[in-house]
């Protein structure tokens, strides 16, 4: 029977809808896979060298012990927000002749096949081999496996039992980011240690191998009570993820745009109330973070802005890029009422502008911590918001009128590339290389600052211009209407 | 005539799917359009609304082109399907988005839905649910009830009876019954019954093709009946 369920699980994966109709879409995203599953398998193989080097002063094996736990957090967390309940699958079969145990069983084993069950063995495996086997023996080693596997069942099982039993939300995940972060922090300053902690677990399992079947047990523990639940509660409007009563809500202060702010108002409801675009915005705060990478202290002090500027254009505009690559087509489900009701294509396209500009402003605000780096990174954040309201937005949305691709924003977020095609890659290259191509005659003239402001001012110009641009868009968007919304009646 | 169809063809690859030659409707007619699965019915109410470009021919509505300028919208209302909601509202913010559009307060709206309570069942308002948690019939009653709302010259509705329950079924022809004259309503439907007797004009079209337009009198069901029949 379960060899059964797997094969119209994997029939419903191949034969779905929007495989196969973007081809070039499913190569970047194998790509993009293999890149991730390179990267951590690179840092497993390297894991001694990258743990000597992040903690110098100390055995590598005690670091190793160390991460443990602080991996096993971290994806727990990120399992809260990402990993999806196997629920929906099991519709079909609820009136049939199969028993419920089967059908538990079936979720359970589907529950499995998710990439955080992948990574671990990626990660801590080839350490194991490499520095456990020789200094603890084969033994030890086995059991290192054993747990850190049994960690790996607990957590995937405990953070569905979790999902099923209660509403979890994004908010839940930040706290539990600010908790680990929290918990970092007083492990920089010396207070509390959890890594000691993590390295006194191990350590005891090194000593004494079958500690290890500690985690086994928890790990059984909380697979049986899960099964229990699933046993008792197989309905499918109990199982997934319960609902709360919905409230009207109105936006103040968009009010005061008259009909656009209407739009726009409505839009920020299709972002907060769909899994989709909203994670596309959390994202979008975590690329925040992005600037540690660009910024290097040896390109602030040398005014460096060209190296810089494209980390900086990517964070201070990453919500109109985010959001703006399917422009239109988050609302392919209901763009037929758009054209059929009293919209004028002029106040459409400026509620599009109004929010763009509403998001990069926040990011913006929020990306001036970096002025403790350096005050310099203001003026480039500055000249970098400038460009992105003046004039990313008018390609994100000029890109959007070539877009025919049905979006079905219900459908869950990570790794769902529906609707993704050639456009969405082919935005970054004019998006990001402009703004470069405009600083780097003056980098190489040795004037940054004189750059910068090219950037800006013409950020600056096309912002003036954006009369000019709503009317342009709106032309050609009256043009394309027809072909835009037959691709999203698809 | 407030809508005039003028040698108005669609065609997809070879075949023609809507292809009609000359349609006039006058003000306050009730029209009902009945044809068979593919007959073109939904495709020809998207091209009324100018959702789909014709390849040839053209709508005029009250002697303009509905392709060229958007007049149209300001006296026409309409619900063609679920694609015409924006389903992650609740009904209320769906109504006074709606009304918005037309410049109709908050006020003005509540003051509109009040009437309809009979009519939502008292399973709309309030509700606390998004349009999208709502079953297929109350999804169609909100359609309706928005696109009423808009006080239309012009109404299209495609199977609107459809989904409904029989006291909604009833409920919907005694509203577009008290609406003849005023408004012109153009509805499709495969419902036999209803639309004979909601509809005092009954245009019957197959393979995208107008073969019967006729005023509705008594005889107007068994003829219906025998042609499907057939």
């Amino acid at each position: 029977m379960l060899s059964i369920f797997l094969s119209h699980q994997r029939k419903s994966f191949w034969r779905s809808r929007n495989r196969g109709s973007s081809i070039a879409g499913q190569i970047v995203l194998g790509f993009f896979m293999l890149y991730f599953f390179s990267l951590a398998l690179g840092a497993g193989l390297g894991m001694s060298h990258l743990l000597a080097y992040f903690f110098p002063n100390q055995d590598v094996i005690k670091s190793f012990n160390g991460i443990i736990l602080y991996y096993f957090a971290f994806d727990f967390i990120m399992r809260l927000q990402f990993q999806e309940l196997p629920t929906l699958s099991i519709i079909p079969y609820l009136h049939l002749r199969i028993s419920r145990s089967k059908i538990v069983r079936f979720l359970n084993v589907k529950a499995l096949f998710s990439a955080f069950n992948l990574w671990p063995f990626f990660i801590f495996l080839p350490f194991c081999f490499i520095k456990i086997l020789p200094e603890y023996g084969a033994l030890a080693m086995l059991m290192y496996i054993v747990s850190i596997f049994s960690v790996m069942v607990f957590n995937n099982y405990l953070v569905l039992y979790i999902k099923r039993k209660s509403i979890t939300n994004t908010l839940y995940t930040f706290f539990g980011l600010v908790v680990i972060a929290a918990f970092a922090a007083l492990e920089y300053y010396k207070v509390i240690s959890i890594m000691a902690a993590s390295d006194f677990v191990f350590r005891a399992i090194a000593a004494h191998p079958y500690y290890a079947f500690a985690f086994t047990l928890a790990a059984v523990a909380i697979f049986y009570l899960n099964s229990t639940f699933l046993r008792k509660n197989l309905y499918v409007e109990e199982l997934s993820s319960k609902q709360e009563k919905k409230g009207s809500t109105d936006y103040a202060f968009l009010n005061r745009f008259g009909k656009v702010g209407e739009l726009a108002a409505l839009e920020l409801k299709l972002i907060l109330r769909h899994k989709r675009p909203r994670s596309a915005v959390i994202l979008g705060f975590f690329f925040l973070f992005y600037g540690f990478i660009f910024y290097k202290e040896k390109a602030i002090n040398s005014d460096a802005f060209g190296q810089m500027m494209f980390g900086a254009i990517f964070m201070t505009g990453v919500s109109i890029i985010i959001y703006g690559q399917f422009m239109f087509a988050w609302q392919s489900a209901h763009f037929d009422g758009i054209l059929a009701n009293k919209i004028n294509f002029k106040d459409y396209i400026k509620a599009k502008f109004l929010l763009f500009t509403i998001g990069c402003t926040i990011i913006t605000v929020l990306a001036s911590f970096y002025g403790f780096l350096s005050p310099k990174l203001l003026l480039l954040h500055l000249a970098a918001y400038f460009y992105n309201i003046g004039f990313g937005t008018v390609v994100v949305l000029y890109l959007a009128t070539l877009n025919y691709k049905r979006l079905d924003i219900t459908k869950a977020a990570s790794f769902n590339y529906q609707g993704t095609g050639a456009t969405q890659w082919l935005l970054m290259f004019p998006y990001a290389l402009t703004p470069i191509l405009m600083y780097v005659p003056f980098g190489i003239l040795n004037k940054p600052y004189w750059g910068l402001a090219v950037v800006g001012i013409f950020g600056l110009i096309m912002l003036l211009m954006r009369g000019f641009w709503v009317n342009y868009i709106a032309k050609r968007l009256e043009k394309q209407r027809y072909k835009i919304a037959e691709g999203f009646r698809e | 005539m407030i809508l005039e169809v003028k040698k108005l063809q669609k065609v997809y690859g070879d075949k023609t799917v809507v292809n009609i030659e000359d349609l006039q409707i006058a003000a306050g007619e009730t029209v009902g359009l009945v044809g068979n699965n593919g007959a073109g019915k939904t495709t020809f109410f998207r091209m009324l609304l100018d959702l789909i470009r014709p390849t040839t021919g053209e709508v005029l509505s009250k002697g303009q082109n509905v392709m060229q300028n958007d007049t149209w919208k300001d006296y026409t209302a309409s619900f063609l399907d679920e694609g015409f909601l924006i389903d992650y509202l609740t009904p209320e913010e769906y109504f006074i988005f709606i009304g918005s559009l037309h410049n109709l307060s908050v006020a003005d709206v509540s003051a509109y839905l009040n009437q309809y309570g009979e009519f939502f069942n008292g399973e709309i308002l309030n509700s606390g649910k998004y349009i999208r948690d709502f079953s297929k019939g109350n999804q169609v009653k909100v359609g309706i009830a928005a696109a009423l709302m808009q006080k239309p010259e012009i109404l299209i509705l495609d199977e609107p009876f459809a989904n409904l329950d029989p006291t909604t079924q009833i409920r919907l022809k005694n509203l577009l019954k008290a609406q003849a004259g005023n408004m012109t309503t153009f509805i499709s439907s495969h419902d036999l019954n209803h639309v004979t007797d909601v509809c005092s004009r009954i245009v019957l079209v197959e393979k995208g093709k107008v073969i019967k337009d006729f005023k509705t009198d008594e005889n107007t069901l068994k003829e219906l009946e025998s042609y499907f029949s057939a």
